[in-house]
Order: structure tokens, then C-alpha cells, then sequence
């Protein structure tokens, strides 16, 4: 029972929206696709929902073919569940229509769930908490409301894949944060296969089994959230996903000497082939420490941004490079104040031992 | 799983409908090009033939008439006159009631709405009962010491001034939008950049409205150019012809070249026509820019002291052009006989009766526009919501050239398809003639492809208000084909559609210039019976008639604003 995209390529006149990718997403597994805008994510998802045909490649739900570039299955006769960005409520339907018009309508779904649609429709509205909210219609609902009106509608079927596209960017900040929870309990009680398409790192990394990272039409890395962030592949996942800045160095096997404070020596054991290979090392701003004390990176802070529990600074090197840092709220300085720093786990080195090299 | 054995899955399926669909569309293709394009082609062919040779001697003859120079230039002066007439009201209550705070804007716009709604010969006629020589207007001045006569309706005077106020609605409806679209905020900054109210008005509020305005401006030249009704009434007895009213008299005159005459002449209004049109095209075009921001409704300059002042004029006037000529009309029609002082014991309800109960000429003619009106309205909402459907869902090159083709008969003047709908189905293929011409059915052919525009756009717009989701969460939930319309779009869709196809339905009832031309005994249309009514000199039946019209014309849209409003309340999201 495993959904599956074989180098999948789709253009648009004479602009390439993915350059063959291929995806695998097992049974009950939470995938987040990530990327910026316009880097082909919603047009894969389109493509596995069947508004789109692929250019070439093909596209598998159950394990069954809905497409490829000579044939596509109709959206309606694809076992899917979809959320969509602007929710996309039939205003004139009652809650309680909206949800029952895939246990109605569509042809997969299962008889146990059609011959028990009541039990079904109570079972699903108790899940999203709209039990009371059944006779209203989407005008009458508040924007969470409606996120769960149309969760509700998407599993009420239970397709053996539920799409989401941005699904929480239409919500304010608070109500983002409480619907992700809610996203995740939902997974974990229904233990549905979901696609989610989203370009909220913090949304990605905190509900995915697996992050989908993508940028211009191609994946740019596949793991487990902790993977993504921890060890990015690319320099495109460093900055997008870890925030990370790169420090240009060299590199003497696996480890890193910054050119800007040549004494301090880094750990470089799980840094990717790709920062060996152009002389650089991927820092995240919260790696930094500061210190007027110590052998570092020489900076001038010129912002401070007070976020109460922590502190971000921008600061710039000699070199013109601007380094963001986020630090504990007991160390304060002023801006223009001129400090070093050093990543945490820095070994400073002798200088002679620097020259030998 | 490879392809093999998908194409046995469903291919027998998806190879049909590919098929399929590329038949409908070149039978779609076919349809439109016969229908909408070919009787104007053949129109201008015609003005080219003479004696079986393609020549350009009709054209000569007919420019080097002085005559036709003489109707040019009345053409010339109607058109420029009323259109000028009609921006300048139109522009003036577009801002009030777009920015002023004046109360009552709602039953104002309907006031201002009631010139365009009901038919423009209707108008005219009471304004010459107003104006007649034993009207209200004659009664007061005869009051007066001095010797004054009321206005000369039949005149060139006369002909603009009602073409200008049947008009300037269209001027309006096309301003008031824009000037609501424009952000306040752009007039705040001039504001406080120190720019003073008549400089904000000139330098910021004007150029951006202009768009709006000169498309308004446009669409009302290119109807003032286009009636018939008006320059009929008015022009034909006191003998001022003009364009319309020129081809209307060759054909039915029948001379010996009266078709070809005819033609070349519509080919002349027909270049006027769409030159205006192409050049509204441009304007509107240019004017997208501001198309995606909202309606901003609450007013945004107070008129303070001057406020009663000016609502009491407004509505003194707007009383004026619309209340009082429609009751001077049923003054007219309740008077025994034609030219008796109004009086009780002149006064008398057999006008009605006759026109309703006892003359089979105008029962017959209520229900030729009633079936006429209603199929039409059905074959445009049917044809011209699937055509608007693929239009928005397929927007390409095909499409666009197909809605122009639609478009063409309705951008030309009524006159000249009428004349074009004679020549193609005398004998739609040369060498047969289905019987076509001469019966009711052509007047159901010219009037679906005359409005079918209507509805395409009536539809488009409906459609664009539906976000694309709504419909892909209906195919992604399972719903097929039927379900998709029946459950999702139609409802959605409804209020905005029926607006589309009660426009088609209201303008077919009332329509004149079409079936001036292609009417015969029997297939008698509303417009021709009051035409023939007001030509033969029975003007108590054709003001009784007429009332009875506009009555009707009122409770229907009484009825359809119910409707539409109950509706909107069951669908209508925040």
C-alpha cells in the first residue's frame, strides 16, 4: 500500500516545474514536501491528485498506475483525500454535507463505511471536535472551525492517501500552532498516509516522519527531520532548512579550519561531501558562542533583535559576511560592539601548530 | 506494473474521450463560424455584387447621393450629441453615488437603472405624450402668460436628448465600478503630499477612473449609433434619417437594389460600429490592472450643508426623466379618444381591454416575445454557460477567437444583422432554402446569436467568482460529471447565472431593431406591435400597450431581486 512517483518530470510551455523526481511513501507513513515558492512542490502534489498529467514518468496509489504520460486517472477515481490551502468549503453546504459527500460520492470508498454512514459521520465529526457544529454552514464557522471542517471531509472516506496543500497558511500564528498538534493527533489516531506540502520549515519539522526537501523543480534531500537539520546534504538545505550560514575554511580531512580565525579548529565528521568539496562548513545561528575574550571570529554587532527568551544578533565580519547568531538572554551587548566567535565544540589550536600546517 | 497493462485498465475509456472531445471541438468551431460569422460575410459580399459582378458600384452610387451624405451627417451629430449627454450624466452620478454621502443610494441607482431598462421606444413615447401639444407640459405653459410651446420632440434635439438619457446608464454602470475600485489610500497620499481636493480630483481620481469612463463613453456610442427605436419614433415622421433608420426604409421600400443599398450601407455602420468597439477594446484592456482590487463602498467625501440640497435635486430630476414622462404615457392611454383634454368623463379602461382581451394581433405578439424571450434565454444559459466554462477552465487562443465570433453580432448595429440574417437564411447553402425566412424561427436565430454574448458573459463572470478549488475538492471527493453540476456549480453558480440570462430574456421581449426587419405576419414581436400601433396613429393603444410593458418589465425584476437576495443569504460567505 505505498504511494509512488517515478521520475516524474511536468513542463508548462517552456518552463520546467520538475525535473524527474521520484518520492516512495510507505503505508501510514507523514511526509513533508518543503521548498520555497515555486520550486515544484504543489505541482508534484497536483500531480499525485490527478489535476495535472505528468510530461513523463509515472504515478502509483495502492500500488495501482493513475499515470503517466499517456494516461491519467481522473482525480474522482483516485482512492485521495485533499486538503486545500484556501480550505475550499462549498459555501451553500451544511458541515454535515460536506463531510458525508465523499462517503457519498466517491467510488472507493469502502461498504463498510457506506453501509454504516451515520456510525461513520459520528465517528468523524467526534475526531475533529464538530459534533455541535454539524447544521451550520462555513460562513458561520471561525477560521480553525473551517481547517477542521475540512480535515474532517478529507479522511471521512479514509483514502489510502490524504494530500495537504499549506493547509495551516491561511490561518494567524497562534491557531497555526494548535492545528499542527491537532494534524498530528489526527495521523496518529487514523494512522493515514499523508502528503503535506507546506514551505514552513518549523510546520515540516515538526509533524514529518520524512522531510521532502525541494528547490527548482528537483529534490534536494530526503530524511527524517532531525537528518534535514542536523545534516544537510546541500548548501540550499543548510541556509532554508537549519537557517545555517556557510564559514568558507579549509578542510584537512575532517576537520574544518575558518579562514577567518585560522587557531580554531572545528569537528567536521558528519558535515556532507558537498561543504568538503567547496571549502566551506555550514554553521546554525544557535551553534554560535560569543566572547570578547577569547581566539575567534572578529565581528561587529550591528542588531539586536530582544525576543525575550533569547536574543538574535547580526553581526559582520571583516569580510563583509553578516552572521546571524541566537544567544541566551544573559549575555547582552551593544551594537557596535566588536566581539569573537566561535562555534560550540571549537578546539583553539597554537599557533605554531596552524603555521606547520 | 507497466504501461501495457495500465492501457487494458482504462485506455478504452480515456482514447475515446480524447476523440471525442476533439470532435466537439471542431463541431463547436463549425457551429459558431455558421451561425455567427458567415450571414456577415456574406453581408459585405452582397454590397460588393451587382448584376452577378463584383463591383463597387453600389458604394459609388450610394456615397455619391447627396441624401446619403445629409443622413450621415444627422448620424453624425444624433450620435456625438447624445453620447456627449450620456457621459456627462453618467460621470456625474457615478461619483456621487460612488463617493458622496447622500442617502438612499441604493433606490437611486434603481432610478438611474430604469431609462436603460425599459425599451427605448417605450421611453421615447412618453416622452412624447409629455411633450405633446395636449400634454401636462402644454396644460402649464398654457397657464403662463407668455406664448410658450413645449419642446418639439420629433427633432434632432429631441432624438438626442432621449437617446442621451436612455444612455447614460451604460456610462454610469461602466464608471461607478472603477471609481469604487480606486484606493482611498492613493487619495490620501495625495492628500497629505499637500495636494489640495480639485488637484487630487484631476491628478489622481481622473486618471485612473478614465479607463472606466471611456469605456462607458464608448459602449454608449456604440448604442446610441446602434437604436433603432428612437431615431424610428422620432426621426421618420419629422423625415431626419439617419443610418438605422435609412437601411430600415430601403428594405421595406424594396427598391430595385434595395438589398444591395441596404448592405453597403450596413457595411458603412457596421465599419462605424466596430471601429468603436476595437477601440473600447483597447481601453479596457488597459484597464486590468485595477480589476483585482475590491469594491470599496462607504462614502469618502461629505457634502455637508449641501447635502439635502443636492438629494432633492437629484431626485427631482431623476423623478422627472423616469416617473413623470411613464405617467404622462398612462395619462395618454386612459383618454377615449386621442387629443381630448383629460377629463373624467374622457377617461376610460377600454384601451386595455382592447390591447389585452379583444385585438389577436397583440395576444399574439405578447406570446411570440414571451416564447421567443424564454427560448432564447434557455439555448444562451445552456450554451453560453458551457462555452464560459470552457473559456475559464481552458483560457487559450482557440477560445478567445471563438468569444469574439460570439461577440460579433452583438457589437454590430441590430440593423445590420437583421439584414445579414435575411441574406444567410433566404438561403442558408446557395441553392436551399429551408423556409426559414418569413417565419418565426429566424427571429429566434438572430436573437440567440445577437445575445448569446450576454449570457458568455454573464457565465464567465459567475464563474470567475468560484474559486478553482471548489471544484477540484469535488472531483478529489468523488463526485463525476453530474454530481460536480448538480451538487457544486449550479448552486454556486445560480444567482449570477440567471442575472446573465434575465438581461438576454428582458432584452429579447423588448426587442425592436432585429425584428423591425425580420418580423411577418404572425410572428408579430411587442416592439413591432407598438411600432405599428405608433406608425398607423393608434397612440391610446400603443401607450396602453406600452404601460402595460414597463408594469410588467417592473414586477419581474421585483420578483428576481427577491429571489436573487433570498439566495445570496444561503450561500454567501464572510
Amino acid at each position: 500500500m505505498t504511494t509512488k512517483v517515478e521520475n516524474v518530470r511536468k513542463v508548462f510551455g517552456d518552463f520546467e516545474a520538475l525535473k524527474s523526481v521520484s518520492v516512495s511513501i510507505e503505508e501510514g507513513e507523514f511526509i513533508a514536501i518543503l521548498g520555497p515558492s515555486g520550486c515544484g512542490k504543489t505541482t508534484l502534489l497536483r500531480l499525485i491528485a490527478g489535476f495535472e498529467e505528468p510530461t513523463a514518468g509515472s504515478i502509483y496509489i495502492d500500488n495501482n498506475l493513475v499515470g503517466n504520460e499517456n494516461h491519467v486517472k481522473p482525480p474522482e477515481l483516485r482512492n485521495i483525500g485533499m486538503v486545500f490551502q484556501s480550505f475550499a468549503l462549498w459555501p451553500h453546504m451544511k458541515i454535515y454535507d460536506q463531510v458525508e459527500f465523499p462517503i457519498i460520492h466517491h467510488s472507493s470508498t469502502p461498504d463498510r463505511i457506506k453501509s454504516n454512514r451515520k456510525k461513520r459521520m459520528e465517528t468523524v465529526l467526534k475526531l475533529v471536535g464538530l459534533s455541535d457544529l454539524s447544521e451550520r454552514r462555513p460562513n458561520e464557522l471561525s477560521g480553525g472551525q473551517k481547517q477542521r471542517v475540512a480535515l474532517a471531509r478529507a479522511i471521512a472516506h479514509e483514502p489510502s492517501l490524504l494530500l495537504m496543500d499549506e493547509p495551516l497558511s491561511s490561518l494567524d500564528a497562534e491557531l497555526r500552532e494548535e492545528m499542527r498538534k491537532e494534524i498530528q493527533i489526527l495521523h496518529r489516531k487514523t494512522k493515514s498516509t499523508i502528503l503535506y506540502v507546506t514551505h514552513d520549515q518549523g510546520e515540516a519539522l515538526a509533524m514529518a516522519d520524512r522531510m521532502v526537501i525541494m528547490k527548482d523543480g528537483a529534490i534536494e534531500q530526503i530524511g527524517t527531520p532531525e537528518d534535514i537539520y542536523l545534516r544537510p546534504n546541500t548548501s540550499f538545505v543548510a541556509s532554508f532548512v537549519s537557517k545555517a550560514i556557510l564559514i568558507p575554511g579549509s578542510w584537512e580531512g575532517s576537520v574544518f579550519y575558518p579562514d577567518a580565525a585560522p587557531d580554531n579548529e572545528w569537528d567536521g565528521k558528519c558535515i556532507a561531501s558537498a561543504f568538503k568539496e567547496n571549502g566551506t562548513y555550514p554553521v546554525r545561528p544557535d551553534e554560535w558562542i560569543m566572547s570578547k575574550k577569547f581566539s575567534g571570529i572578529q565581528v561587529v554587532i550591528n542588531n539586536a533583535l530582544y525576543q525575550g527568551r533569547e536574543i538574535h544578533y547580526s553581526a559582520t565580519d571583516q569580510t563583509g559576511l553578516t552572521v546571524n547568531m541566537i544567544t541566551p538572554i544573559s549575555e547582552r551587548y551593544e551594537i557596535g560592539d566588536k566581539v569573537s566567535i566561535q562555534k560550540t565544540g571549537t578546539k583553539v589550536v597554537s599557533v605554531t601548530s596552524t603555521t606547520a600546517r | 506494473m507497466n504501461n501495457l497493462q495500465l492501457k487494458r485498465e482504462f485506455s478504452p475509456l480515456s482514447m475515446g474521450k480524447k476523440t471525442r472531445q476533439r470532435l466537439t471541438t471542431y463541431i463547436l468551431i463549425g457551429v459558431i463560424i455558421f451561425f455567427f460569422v458567415i450571414p456577415i460575410i456574406r453581408l459585405f459580399i452582397l454590397s460588393l455584387i451587382q448584376d452577378g459582378q463584383v463591383t463597387l458600384a453600389t458604394y459609388v452610387d450610394v456615397l455619391g447621393e447627396g441624401r446619403t451624405w445629409y443622413m450621415l451627417e444627422n448620424t453624425v451629430w444624433m450620435v456625438l450629441g447624445s453620447t456627449a449627454i450620456s457621459v456627462a450624466l453618467g460621470m456625474m452620478f457615478a461619483w456621487i453615488i460612488a463617493y458622496s454621502d447622500i442617502r438612499g443610494k441604493l433606490l437611486m441607482q434603481l432610478f438611474i437603472l430604469i431609462p436603460f431598462i425599459v425599451p427605448s421606444y417605450i421611453v421615447t413615447l412618453s416622452w412624447t405624450q409629455l411633450m405633446s401639444r395636449n400634454g401636462p407640459v402644454a396644460s402649464i405653459l398654457d397657464w403662463m402668460p407668455f406664448q410658450f410651446e413645449p419642446i418639439n420632440m420629433y427633432s434632432m434635439g429631441g432624438m438626442i436628448f432621449v437617446l442621451g438619457l436612455s444612455h447614460f446608464p451604460l456610462v454610469y454602470l461602466f464608471t461607478v465600478g472603477v471609481l469604487r475600485r480606486i484606493p482611498r489610500d492613493l487619495e490620501w497620499i495625495a492628500r497629505s503630499s499637500g495636494a489640495k481636493r480639485r488637484q487630487v480630483f484631476l491628478r489622481i481620481t481622473m486618471p485612473l477612473a478614465l479607463p472606466g469612463l471611456a469605456s462607458g463613453g464608448l459602449i454608449a456610442f456604440i448604442a446610441n449609433l446602434d437604436n433603432f427605436g428612437i431615431p424610428a419614433f422620432l426621426g421618420i415622421p419629422a423625415n431626419i434619417p439617419v443610418l438605422s433608420t435609412a437601411i430600415y426604409q430601403e428594405v421595406v421600400g424594396f427598391g430595385p437594389s434595395a438589398f444591395s443599398r441596404a448592405a453597403t450601407l450596413s457595411v458603412i455602420l457596421g465599419l462605424i460600429a466596430l471601429g468603436g468597439t476595437l477601440i473600447q477594446w483597447l481601453f479596457v484592456r488597459k484597464s486590468k490592472r485595477l480589476e483585482t482590487v475590491q469594491e470599496d463602498h462607504s462614502p469618502r467625501y461629505s457634502l455637508g450643508r449641501f447635502k439635502t440640497v443636492l438629494e432633492i435635486s437629484l431626485w427631482s430630476f431623476l423623478l422627472f426623466v423616469t416617473i413623470v414622462p411613464v405617467i404622462s404615457m398612462m395619462r395618454s392611454s386612459l383618454i377615449k379618444t386621442y387629443g381630448l383634454p383629460f377629463k373624467l368623463e374622457h377617461l376610460t379602461f377600454s384601451h386595455y381591454s382592447f390591447v389585452l382581451f379583444e385585438n389577436d394581433r397583440v395576444l399574439g405578439a405578447i406570446l411570440n416575445s414571451f416564447v421567443l424571450a424564454t427560448v432564447t434565454a434557455i439555448v444562451c444559459i445552456i450554451v453560453g454557460t458551457t462555452f464560459a466554462y470552457m473559456r475559464t477552465r481552458k483560457p487559450n487562443n482557440l477560445t478567445r477567437i471563438l468569444e469574439i465570433f460570439i461577440g460579433l453580432p452583438y457589437a454590430l448595429p441590430g440593423m445590420v444583422l437583421a439584414l445579414a440574417m435575411i441574406f444567410m437564411w433566404l438561403q442558408p447553402i446557395p441553392g436551399w432554402n429551408p423556409g426559414i425566412y418569413g417565419t418565426i424561427f429566424i427571429l429566434l436565430i438572430a436573437y440567440i446569436t445577437r445575445f448569446m454574448i450576454l449570457q458568455v458573459r454573464g457565465s464567465i463572470t459567475a464563474m470567475s467568482q468560484i474559486d478553482p478549488s471548489m471544484e477540484e475538492a469535488a472531483q478529489v471527493f468523488g463526485a463525476k460529471a453530474t454530481s460536480k453540476w448538480k451538487r457544486i456549480l449550479l448552486p454556486l453558480m445560480l444567482p449570477s447565472l440567471l442575472s446573465g440570462a434575465l438581461l438576454v430574456f428582458l432584452t429579447s421581449l423588448t426587442e425592436l431593431t432585429v425584428s423591425s426587419l425580420l418580423w411577418s405576419s404572425g410572428s408579430e414581436t411587442i416592439g413591432v406591435v407598438i411600432f405599428n400601433f405608433e406608425q398607423a396613429g393608434y397612440t391610446t393603444y400603443s401607450t396602453a400597450f406600452s404601460t402595460v410593458i414597463v408594469l410588467g418589465i417592473l414586477l419581474g425584476m421585483a420578483v428576481f431581486y427577491i429571489f436573487q437576495q433570498m439566495w445570496k443569504k444561503r450561500v454567501t460567505e464572510p
